[in-house]
């Protein structure tokens, strides 16, 4: 054991230097101090930063707001999916960033109500953005008692595409504007081996196709009835169920559609696999250019006795806005600028041309690198509107139904299951 | 009638040769799925899920590193699991060799406290956690993750550990003592050399843990992407509307470089270790 003095000595000198790496380690990198709090510092969480569309175009615009503002910081937190999840913990903590971008959706439908991020309705008047916004998307964004939720940003169009080369090559002469054409169509594709309508009947597109088609019965005051309060049997949303039961047992959506995601609809798509989809903007903007050259788009094609004219499509002015939280209240300065410079009309062109988003913001921009968004938002009084439900069904129903929509997609359920499982949706919240 | 013998082992052996191919074809075609899909575009991956990629660019790999900011999430996840290790087995050391060589009614009521803790579920533990965070003013920093994951780990590490001290004979630790050894020097050069196996384990199994944890990662630490670990920035590749699925396996595999590095080198020495401790005793 005589050894063991020296092996000692040896080894605690290197744990100790060990030690001392690890602590000049975690303080070189600040870990004892989160930067939450610096004053100085404009924190904005949002889901745009990786990959999302219009990334780069955001990315850059902060590059831009950064050299125009030397004198302030921008820190940008990016999440996905999780990002209300992450946002509602660090407002717990009273962590939360200045700023959120994200839509009006799900949980944060109840954000205004509860404290979690403040009325905008005065900073908007008080800064002059007011005439910026679209009125209806000033509309979409204000809650029953007034209060406006969050800045306006992005919108979108959520036609339907219709692959003219696909719907030629299986003698398909005209776009599909009747369920009964719609139908024959999907015959005729499905003997050519290509699936007629893609729809990922496992996730929100399947979910928001079918509560189009519902509506094809339902007016508007009607739908959002329905959408509230979850009570499907009414005489239009039972036909509508009907009309949806119909097309799906006659094979129009591509095989497995309950199974499907948007991923895997785009990109059946995209691959030419399929020949229609309901796609938003977004997705619109990143089908190839040789798929978009012969690619059409319109509405969802109609039933005897529809209560609109024309065939529909979803339109929204409730994706991302800017949300401004009581720590940004604290740094409003900051926020108004960045505000102000997001709200500039250079800074929204640069969105519609460069990353093909359809903004909520009054623009005269089109995005010509985008013809199937740009021809989405030409579409105008060509089609009717629907109701997108996402502003009306209560945010604790919003994942139920969509896990009733993978049910819903599946062939052989009848008209009345599939009002079961929506209205089941609704009991659980 | 050598010959014959042979043919009849080898034709006994066959199912098991079967099998193992079976075995080595399940574990081998997912890896190469995941592997051939960081090359690929989404059109490629859905279209042909199983063919060779049409090209070995690195594009993919660049585009996840530099969107995801996955070199400085990769630092962070190496700080917040190197440290939590470290403590990890500072503390889970000392309380096995305790618990290892008491007798008494209390050392095995201690002993049972800490096999409960398998009892609680990570869910249940969220909240409080989250308030504990706050509460210290640790919320948002990777400090209170280096302190909470040892803390998650020591159920496991202790009774391994254990378990492991327990092999170690009583005369080792005699003998040491006759050379005037002390506590310290008994944990330090008798049990812990000889439980290398246990601790070369207790490694492997906390450093997967800890550099696969997400859930409290991205509650605790969050979004910011000085701090973010990798679990939480790798997710931000994924989009609601229109995932790049090459994309974001490229960054995956990325992420999984230091795991595979860390399992092969761990792994190597856990045999080492194993076979070292059987000559020792």
């Amino acid at each position: 054991m005589r050894s063991v003095p020296s092996t000692m000595s040896r080894r605690g000198f290197l744990a100790a230097g060990g030690g001392l790496a690890a602590a000049s380690a975690l303080s070189g990198c600040s870990a004892l101090a989160a930067t939450d709090d610096d004053p100085g510092t404009l924190v904005v969480h949002s889901q745009l930063g990786t990959t999302a569309p219009g990334s780069p175009t955001y990315l850059s615009a902060l590059d831009r707001f950064r050299m125009e503002n030397p004198g302030l910081k921008v820190r940008n937190l990016v999440n996905g999916d999780d990002l209300a999840q992450v946002y509602e913990t660090s407002r717990l903590a009273r962590k939360e960033p200045d700023v959120v971008m994200v839509n009006l959706y799900d949980k944060t439908l109840a954000w205004t109500d509860v404290g979690a991020t403040v009325d905008v309705k005065g900073y908007l008047d008080d800064w002059g953005l007011r005439k910026r916004v679209l009125p209806v998307a000033l509309n979409a964004w204000t809650d029953g008692k007034g209060r406006v939720r969050a800045f306006p940003y992005f919108a979108t169009n959520w036609p339907v595409a219709y692959n003219r080369a696909l719907l030629d090559k299986a003698g398909v002469d005209r776009v599909p504007a009747t369920g009964d054409e719609l139908i024959a169509a999907a015959g005729k594709l499905r003997r050519k081996g290509i699936a007629p309508v893609t729809v990922g009947g496992n996730d929100w597109t399947g979910q928001k196709l079918l509560a189009q088609i519902i509506q094809t019965f339902l007016t508007e005051d009607e739908a959002r009835h329905v959408y509230v309060t979850g009570d499907f049997g009414g005489r239009g949303a039972r036909q509508g169920l009907e009309y949806f039961v119909e097309l799906r047992d006659a094979g129009v959506f591509a095989d497995k559609a309950q199974g499907l995601t948007s991923d895997s609809m785009t990109t059946q798509f995209n691959t030419q696999a399929a020949a229609m989809q309901s796609a938003m903007s977004s997705a619109l903007a990143k089908v190839p250019a040789e798929v978009a050259r012969h690619t059409d788009v319109g509405g969802w094609p109609l039933a005897p006795g529809t209560a609109h004219d024309k065939p529909t499509i979803l339109r929204t002015y409730t994706l991302i806005g800017f949300w401004i939280s009581p720590n940004g209240t604290k740094k409003i300065d900051a926020v108004e600028k960045f505000l102000r410079f997001m709200y500039r009309p250079d800074t929204v062109s640069r969105f519609i041309k460069e990353a093909g988003r359809d903004m909520a913001l009054r623009s005269d921009t089109v995005s010509s690198d985008f013809p199937l968004v740009a021809a989405a938002q030409r579409l105008g009084g060509d089609v009717s509107q629907v109701l997108l439900p996402d502003l009306f069904v209560p945010p604790a129903a919003t994942q139920p139904l969509i896990t009733a929509t993978s049910t819903s997609f599946t062939r052989g359920t009848s008209a009345a299951k599939v009002r079961s499982v929506l209205e089941a949706a609704y009991r659980g919240a | 009638m050598k010959s014959a013998n042979h043919s009849r082992l080898g034709r006994s052996w066959l199912p098991a040769h079967i099998l193992v191919w079976l075995y080595a074809v399940l574990l081998v075609v997912p890896l190469y799925y995941f592997v051939a899909s960081a090359f690929k575009t989404n059109e490629e991956i859905f279209a042909s899920p199983f063919a060779l990629p049409s090209s070995f660019g690195l594009g993919n790999f660049g585009t996840a590193f530099h969107s995801a900011d996955l070199g400085l999430a990769v630092v962070n996840s190496a700080l917040v699991t190197v440290f939590s290790l470290v403590l990890t087995l500072a503390l889970s050391i000392p309380a096995a060799f305790a618990l290892a060589r008491s007798t008494g009614r209390l050392a095995s009521l201690v002993e049972s406290v800490f096999s409960l803790g398998f009892l609680i579920p990570t869910f249940a533990a969220l909240f409080p956690t989250f308030l504990l965070a706050a509460a210290t003013g640790l919320f948002h920093t990777r400090t209170f993750m280096i302190l909470f994951l040892p803390a998650t780990a020591m159920p496991l590490s202790v009774v391994i550990l254990v378990q492991f001290m327990r092999t170690v004979p009583r005369e080792m630790e005699e003998a040491a003592r006759m050379d005037g050894a002390s506590t310290f020097a008994v944990l330090r050069h008798v049990y812990t050399p000889m439980c290398l196996p246990g601790i070369a384990t207790v490694l492997l199994l906390n450093f997967l843990t800890f550099w696969n944890e997400y859930l409290y990662s991205l509650v605790i630490i969050g979004p910011d992407p000085a701090q973010r670990t990798v679990q939480v920035a790798l997710p931000t590749l994924k989009s609601i509307t229109g995932t790049d699925y090459g994309v974001l396996t490229a960054g995956t595999v990325l992420t999984l470089v230091p795991v595979w590095i860390v399992y092969t080198v761990l792994q190597k020495r856990m045999q080492q270790a194993l076979v070292s401790g059987a000559v020792k005793m």
